[in-house]
């Protein structure tokens, strides 16, 4: 190979900035890539990513990171699902579990047996008691998946609760320490070559200037690169999707500790609770059209279940993604492409997604941007985005919160063609949906359709090859496997305990010991 | 849902009323298979793919039993050799996957790498179902192959054996069967209500099912705009030539300069198929032709039209189109049954169960409509980069590209990457072998190949050629294991 390395600049350190460095300098051959980043301890992060879904473990065992030493680093703790309180009527309460519903039977899958038994009015039971990770969730405790496929153990995947910017800061130690050059400052202006218009170099406040074939855009809500510099149009997704603030309060931590995030509606937003190791990560995403800043924080306040640590601190964004997250040799990952409110956790993987997709599409040493790589990073990117807005918006469809005007306003906007059909389909069939690429299994929406009252009238024929007083026998059983396993889990707090506490920290309800 | 009835002739008609009888049967689905006259020639054939088989695993089709019943061979794939003068290396397509994974990592950009640094080793070499193809040896996978790799086999399925075999099985699962010469459609407000056969008899049914060929019920009944797809050829014959003394492993296709003709080695006879287009010669031209191109004596010839296309809404009112009512392929890649297996299982996935319909039958377009289009870009890839001289195959470089394929060979070409798709139903290695023996070099790899030393790789590889090679030693050849088959029915 010839010439020089193929420099990339990574403008941004927070979550995506580190996760991007970490993932490039993993996946990319050292000897072609010279990898800088550049971040400023003065600009702060917005590290709402304090919430995961199972994928960051493909994540950080693709990068090789120790799980518990990570943990301890990052104050992390396990989740195995996110509780969703009152988005159906005030009070109802059900978990969107990271495992699955029950088993495939005689050819068809779970729910079309479940949906048989309750239209036939034999079981009574809900979807959620066919899960372990929902069992798991309720029961406060965490253990490993087991290994052995025919074990209900088996049946769930789990994700973490960090410090997002505690995560990066371990990232940061751990990517410098392979190669990546790290720069502190600030970006004056940026220089364009004229002829293509492509990034040519950032200028610094400190009168460095820093030159690069490609540039990622890790600066957040700023979109300095892809946004500002490039133009790339922004795909406002309010219409659906009107939250636009969020004010964030941590509190120290309670016991039991709980082996999910918790997200409660409320009048005008909802709130999220999110426990750490050190602490629980609290705030209320709400919509400034029906909720003051006032209204909010008292919410917020009343939501909270420890004692509270600091002042409230006010995010504004608004929901939607750019119209493309490559344009020329500007790549943004992370805020700068877009947001989407943290209620399905999902920002860590759009991150992580990217800089999968990156990685396989990067250019080669002595290679300019490939348009054809370029198309391929956009269309997965809208892709990654576009699904997972609808499972978020089929959250805000699918309210019985009535009378509340936010709540009313969402219940009866226009939903995207593609969630309408969904939501349909499931009502009339029991069929969920089953897609290959992008994010939120089958799985995943069966929990939120039947938590919020989107049940089926129907089910396929192939459920009735089970005659019904077997499909209740095997019901039956199932949901004893579940409780019985479940009732053995170590709690979350000693689990992590002896597994993964940092030092000098006191988990919620566990003794000190002496050791 | 009281009932459904189902319009057809031959195989599909059989396969179609077999698989819905079997699924749906114990909710206590009646189904009725009208019969139209069957119009299978005896050198008619269904090639099939891999896939095949876990639609046969479920209507409970024993692999021996069809085989011998039907008269049928295995095959590891398609073999498409050079006759128009072009010089064109043979291209074959079989039916496995392509290397084993190198630290957990694809193999295929590793092997573009080395290829681009003078590696003289194809990716047949590294293929189980390829190698074993060329040595005339059936592959039977076993743990210790699929640990390597996919090692599937498809069939050589004559099509009045496989008829009769779906036949006797879809009776005795319990189709009803009615046999006509002709059906009145009768219509009603929510679509078809009933068909009219010739002895007079009503057949009514909440769903009607259209496996026709030239979609009687939802084409000619319900006026659904077929809308056809540029292919090359517009002709086609089918005939037999009698068994070759040792039974290939796979079909060969001979792309001549006004066309192509198929050879599908079957049990008891060899069968052929021949397309080319009515604007360069006559049936009797053609046949006089491709027989005298073929060196074999073709028997009883049979002649019809090659009208690929689709329809938009396979499934409209209480009509569900599937196989050819709902899209035809071009004959070359076999894809009839794959396309038929699209259908019936998306329709037994959404089947009605009384009350409304619209979001299945929404859905059920949809995913036809999908997964129709990826499988049509497949053969319109191969109408685009082939090499082949002629008229014949300059039409076909003409046949115009999807977005969707304009994107795919453009990404690999970058870069070697087969995109991911929505509604997929051929896996990325027989787009990366269609590509690879099409000639379209990859300009670069994606880069964490180059995170493997070469010393490294070249060790890698020759592991993986010494376990190809010795696995596929082991392997019976075609005609031993045929014959084993054809044995067990004795013994």
């Amino acid at each position: 190979m010839t010439g020089s390395p193929y420099r990339i600049v990574i403008l941004g350190g927070g979550t995506a900035g580190w996760m991007c460095a970490a993932g490039l300098s993993r996946l990319l051959p050292a000897a072609d890539y010279d990898i800088t980043l550049i971040e400023s301890d003065e600009i702060g992060t917005v590290g709402v990513g304090e919430a995961t879904l199972p994928h960051i473990k493909t994540f950080n065992d693709m990068l090789g990171l120790d799980e518990a030493e990570f943990m301890r680093a990052a104050m992390a703790s396990f989740k195995v699902g996110i509780e969703f309180v009152g988005w159906g009527r005030e009070g109802e309460r059900y978990i969107h579990p990271f495992g699955t519903f029950g088993e495939r039977w005689a050819g068809a899958d779970f729910q079309h047996h479940w949906a048989r038994a309750r239209l036939a009015g034999s079981d009574r039971r809900s979807l959620q008691d066919y899960s372990f990770a929902v069992a798991v969730c309720r029961a406060a405790g965490f253990e490993h998946p087991g290994e052995d496929p025919g074990s209900i153990r088996s049946t769930y995947a789990y994700a973490y609760h960090f410090d997002a910017g505690l995560y990066a800061r371990y990232l940061r130690e751990w990517t410098t320490a392979r190669g990546v050059r790290r720069l502190e400052g600030k970006v004056a202006s940026v220089r364009r070559d004229g002829e293509s218009g492509d990034v040519a170099a950032l200028a610094l406040e400190s009168g460095a200037e820093i030159a690069g074939d490609l540039f990622v855009d890790c600066s957040g809500f700023r979109s300095l690169l892809l946004g500002q510099t490039m133009g790339v149009p922004w795909h406002d997704w309010s219409e659906w999707l009107p939250c636009d603030r969020a004010l964030a309060l941590p509190c120290a931590g309670t016991a039991p500790m709980l082996p999910f995030t918790r997200c409660t509606a409320q009048r005008g937003g909802w709130t999220w609770r999110i426990p750490l190791q050190h602490r629980i990560g609290n705030g209320h995403v709400f919509a400034s059209e029906f909720c003051s800043e006032e209204d909010a924080e008292r919410t917020l306040r009343g939501a909270i279940d420890g004692e509270v640590q600091g002042e409230p601190r006010l995010l504004r964004f608004q929901a939607g993604r750019r119209g493309a997250g490559w344009a020329g040799n500007a790549v943004a990952i992370g805020l700068s492409s877009g947001f989407l409110e943290p209620l399905e956790s999902t920002s860590i993987f759009l991150i992580q997604a990217a800089v999968t997709d990156l990685a396989a599409l990067m250019p080669r040493r002595g290679q300019r941007v490939d348009p054809r790589l370029r198309a391929e990073f956009n269309r997965l990117f809208e892709v990654h985005y576009d699904r997972t807005r609808d499972f978020i918006v089929l959250h805000y469809a699918a309210n019985a919160r009535e009378g509340e005007p936010l709540w009313d306003h969402v219940r009866h906007m226009a939903l995207p063609d593609s969630l309408t059909h969904k939501i349909e389909l499931f009502r009339e069939s029991a069929i969920a949906p089953d897609y290959a690429l992008g994010l939120f299994s089958r799985d995943s929406w069966l929990s939120v359709f039947e938590g919020q009252g989107v049940v089926p009238r129907a089910h396929s024929p192939l459920a009735e090859r089970l005659p019904l007083p077997e499909l209740q026998r095997r019901l039956d059983d199932l949901a004893e496997r579940i409780a019985l396993n479940a009732a053995e889990m170590t709690p979350l707090a000693e689990f992590l305990a002896d597994y993964c506490a940092a030092e000098g920290v006191a988990l919620p309800g566990v003794a000190v010991s002496a050791a | 849902m009281s009932g459904v009835a189902i319009l057809g002739r031959g195989a599909p008609l059989w396969l179609a009323a077999a698989a819905l009888r079997r699924a749906l049967g114990p909710a206590g689905v009646e189904v009725d298979a009208v019969a139209l006259p069957d119009e299978t020639a005896p050198g008619d054939l269904y090639p099939t793919l891999p896939a095949i088989e876990a639609l046969h695993d479920q209507i409970g089709i024993d692999e021996a039993v069809l085989l011998r019943g039907a008269r049928g061979a295995f095959t590891l794939g398609r073999n498409i050799v050079d006759r128009s003068g072009a010089e064109q290396p043979p291209l074959l397509l079989a039916h496995g996957g392509y290397g084993t994974g190198i630290d957990g990592e694809d193999f295929f950009p590793h092997w573009l790498k080395a290829r681009h640094h003078g590696l003289g080793v194809g990716l047949d070499d590294f293929s189980l179902t390829a190698s074993a193809a060329h040595q005339g040896r059936l592959f039977l996978p076993d743990e210790v192959s699929a640990r390597y790799g996919r090692a599937d086999y498809g069939y050589h399925l004559p099509a009045a054996g496989y008829a009769k075999n779906l036949k006797a099985i879809a009776r005795h699962l319990g189709v009803r069967i009615a046999e006509t010469r002709t059906v009145d459609v009768e219509h009603g407000e929510a679509g078809v209500t009933a068909l009219r056969i010739d002895d007079g008899t009503r057949i009514a049914a909440a769903l009607f099912v259209d496996a026709t060929r030239e979609g009687v019920v939802l084409r000619e009944g319900l006026g659904e705009a077929f809308v056809p797809w540029a292919a090359p050829g517009d002709r086609m014959f089918t005939a037999r030539a009698p068994r070759l003394a040792s039974v290939p492993v796979y079909a060969e296709v001979r792309a001549g300069a006004e066309g192509w003709t198929a050879l599908y080695p079957g049990l008891t006879h060899l069968h052929v198929a021949h397309v080319w287009s009515s604007a360069a010669a006559s049936d009797e031209e053609a046949l006089a032709a491709a027989g005298a191109a073929s060196g074999f004596a073709l028997e009883a010839p049979a002649v019809r039209a090659v009208a690929p296309g689709f329809v938009h809404e396979p499934w409209t009112a209480n009509v569900v189109g599937v196989g050819e009512a709902a899209a035809g392929f071009d004959p070359l890649h076999g894809f009839a049954l794959h396309a038929l297996q699209l259908g019936l299982v998306h329709l037994i996935a959404c089947f009605p169960t009384g009350g409304a319909m619209e979001a299945r039958r929404a859905e059920y377009n949809r995913q036809m409509a999908i997964h129709i289009a990826r499988v049509r870009d497949f053969e319109v890839a191969h109408f685009a980069l082939q090499r082949h001289a002629g008229p014949f195959w300059d039409a076909a470089r003409r046949v115009p590209l999807s977005a969707e394929l304009d994107h795919l060979i453009a990404l690999f070409r970058a870069r070697g990457e087969i995109a991911p798709q929505e509604g997929e139903s051929l896996p990325p290695d027989a787009w990366r072998a269609l590509f690879t023996g099409l000639g379209v070099v990859s300009e670069g790899w994606r880069p964490a190949a180059d995170r493997l030393p070469p010393d490294a790789a070249k060790a890698h590889f020759r592991k993986m050629l010494g376990f190809v090679r010795e696995q596929v030693l082991r392997q019976p050849t075609h005609d031993a294991y045929l014959a084993r088959i054809a044995q067990a029915s004795r013994g």
